[in-house]
This record gives C-alpha cells, sequence and structure tokens, in this order.
C-alpha cells in the first residue's frame, strides 16, 4: 500500500481522501507537513505559530476537502490556506504591514559594488544570513510573501500566482522589486569587504 | 538593448524563459557592459544566497506525533458524523 501511495499523484490521494480514507489523510499530512510548517515558519518567523498553524491547515483540510473540486489543484488551495492562516497570525500580532509596492525599482537598477567575487566564507557567513533574513522580513508585504514561496520555498511562479490569487506577471513583478530590493541591502552590507572602483587588487 | 531593458529582463534571463532573439541581445548587451554583468551576478547571488538563508528544517517528531492523532480522531468523528 505504502508503495503504490508512493507514485499516486495527489489528485489520486485527494479523491481517496475524500471518500473517508484515513490512509490518504496520513499520506496527505507526510507529502506535505514540512512543507507547510516551513512556507508558515519563513511567513511568520515563530515556530510555535508554525506548529499552531500547520495543525489549523490540516484541521481545513479535513473540514473543508469536499469543497476541491479540481483535485489537481491542491497543493496551490493548500499554500493558500497556510498564507491566508500565516497572514491572519500577523495580523492578531499587528505585524502586516499592507505597503505598496516600491515604483521606482522598474527599469535601470545597477548594483553599487560588484561583491560577486567575494570569497564563500564572507557571501555564505551567519552575519551575512542574518542581514538577509532581515532584509526579507523588512520588505514591502506582498514582496515578501512572493519572495519566501519562490527562492525560499521553491514553489512555481504559477503555484504562487494561484495561491495568492494574483496573475504569473504580477507574481514576476513582485519577484523582481524584492530581489532588487534584497540585492541593494547585501550591496550595502558587502560593500566593507570590496575595495571602492578603480583601486587596485 | 540598453541597461534599464537589461535589467528588467534579468528574472527571465536566469529562468530562461527567454526566446533566443532576446536571449542573445542580452548576452551581447551583458558582453559589454561591465555595470549590467556584476548587476547580473549580484542579481544572481542573491537568489542563490535567499535560498540558503535560511533552510527548511522539520517538523519537531513530537509535535508531527500529536498532529496525527489529533487529525486522525478529528477524521474518525467527521466520518461517523
Amino acid at each position: 500500500m505504502g508503495k503504490k501511495r508512493e507514485i499516486q499523484s495527489d489528485a489520486l490521494v485527494v479523491r481517496d481522501l475524500k471518500k473517508g480514507d484515513a490512509k490518504a489523510m496520513e499520506e496527505i499530512v507526510r507529502r506535505y507537513s514540512n512543507k507547510v510548517y516551513n512556507l508558515a515558519y519563513h511567513l511568520t518567523r515563530d515556530s510555535a505559530a508554525a506548529e499552531e498553524i500547520m495543525q489549523d491547515v490540516f484541521l481545513t483540510v479535513i473540514a473543508k476537502i469536499a469543497t476541491l473540486t479540481n483535485e489537481a489543484y491542491f497543493s496551490t488551495w493548500l499554500y493558500r490556506v497556510t498564507t491566508n492562516a500565516a497572514y491572519g497570525f500577523l495580523r492578531k500580532e499587528k505585524k502586516f504591514s499592507e505597503q505598496t509596492p516600491v515604483e521606482d525599482l522598474d527599469g535601470e537598477h545597477h548594483a553599487s559594488v560588484d561583491w560577486s567575487e567575494l570569497p564563500d566564507d564572507v557571501l555564505l557567513s551567519e552575519e551575512s544570513r542574518e542581514v538577509l533574513k532581515r532584509s526579507i522580513d523588512s520588505l514591502p508585504e506582498a514582496m515578501r510573501t512572493v519572495v519566501i514561496m519562490k527562492d525560499m520555498e521553491g514553489l512555481k511562479n504559477e503555484e504562487i500566482a494561484e495561491a495568492l490569487g494574483i496573475s504569473v506577471p504580477a507574481v514576476k513583478s513582485r519577484l523582481h522589486r524584492g530581489r532588487l530590493m534584497l540585492r541593494d541591502q547585501l550591496s550595502d552590507y558587502f560593500s566593507k569587504y570590496t575595495k571602492p572602483s578603480g583601486e587596485d587588487a | 538593448m540598453n541597461c534599464k531593458i537589461c535589467s528588467a529582463l534579468f528574472q527571465e534571463f536566469l529562468e530562461k524563459s527567454l526566446c533566443e532573439e532576446l536571449i542573445s541581445e542580452v548576452d551581447s548587451h551583458l558582453k559589454k557592459c561591465g555595470q549590467c554583468r556584476s548587476s547580473m551576478h549580484t542579481y544572481s547571488l542573491t537568489i542563490v544566497l535567499s535560498s540558503r538563508a535560511d533552510p527548511p528544517c522539520c517538523v519537531p517528531a513530537e509535535k508531527m506525533d500529536e498532529l496525527k492523532k489529533i487529525l486522525m480522531e478529528r477524521f474518525c468523528t467527521k466520518k461517523t458524523a
């Protein structure tokens, strides 16, 4: 049974789940618990909240699975439920800000310094990771969510669009702007390790 | 191609979702524009570093056990309701 489950598509498992198959529920939890937990954690930066959200998300699956008309969209539906639950938590904690996207990041935008040749021990240091995490957390919410879903969770543009109820071009636009803002923050941080332009190596 | 257009195409260029004609235009612009080249490198590296900033982790085992218990109880209650 386990081996059969392994190769079954989500749609087939969800169909069994709708019929009341407890093994299908176990399989859904096995496939998605870590993904839901990580998305919730990255959006809230709160492990206790992420655990609570994960539990609520799977309880919602049990309660509402019958309303999902197209089983092939299960994962995006699950990510939408997770994102909404995380937003709910952030609103409750007053950490949610509906900031408007920054318009002046469209168009030509050069990095102030080229830090791409810095050694790995600088690029991957604990300090630089902390700088980046803080930078991601300080992005306008619309960009932050998309950057987390794409660059941290590895979701496809189409999945993000479906989960957030926005178009794929909107996903791309938010992602691009978010990445440019993060790149600028990293440029500021890494500038202390780079030589001013014109200085000999 | 100018710097403004080149910069706006970074994302699609890195995702390899541009048509061949645009790829070659971006390529040739990057060859002659050092600023765009370095911009592309740092943009690309930003994506890589973001993916490693906070690696995914597993749900704690005790929470997983608790979750399965709660879900199965709820699932069985719903089935018999």
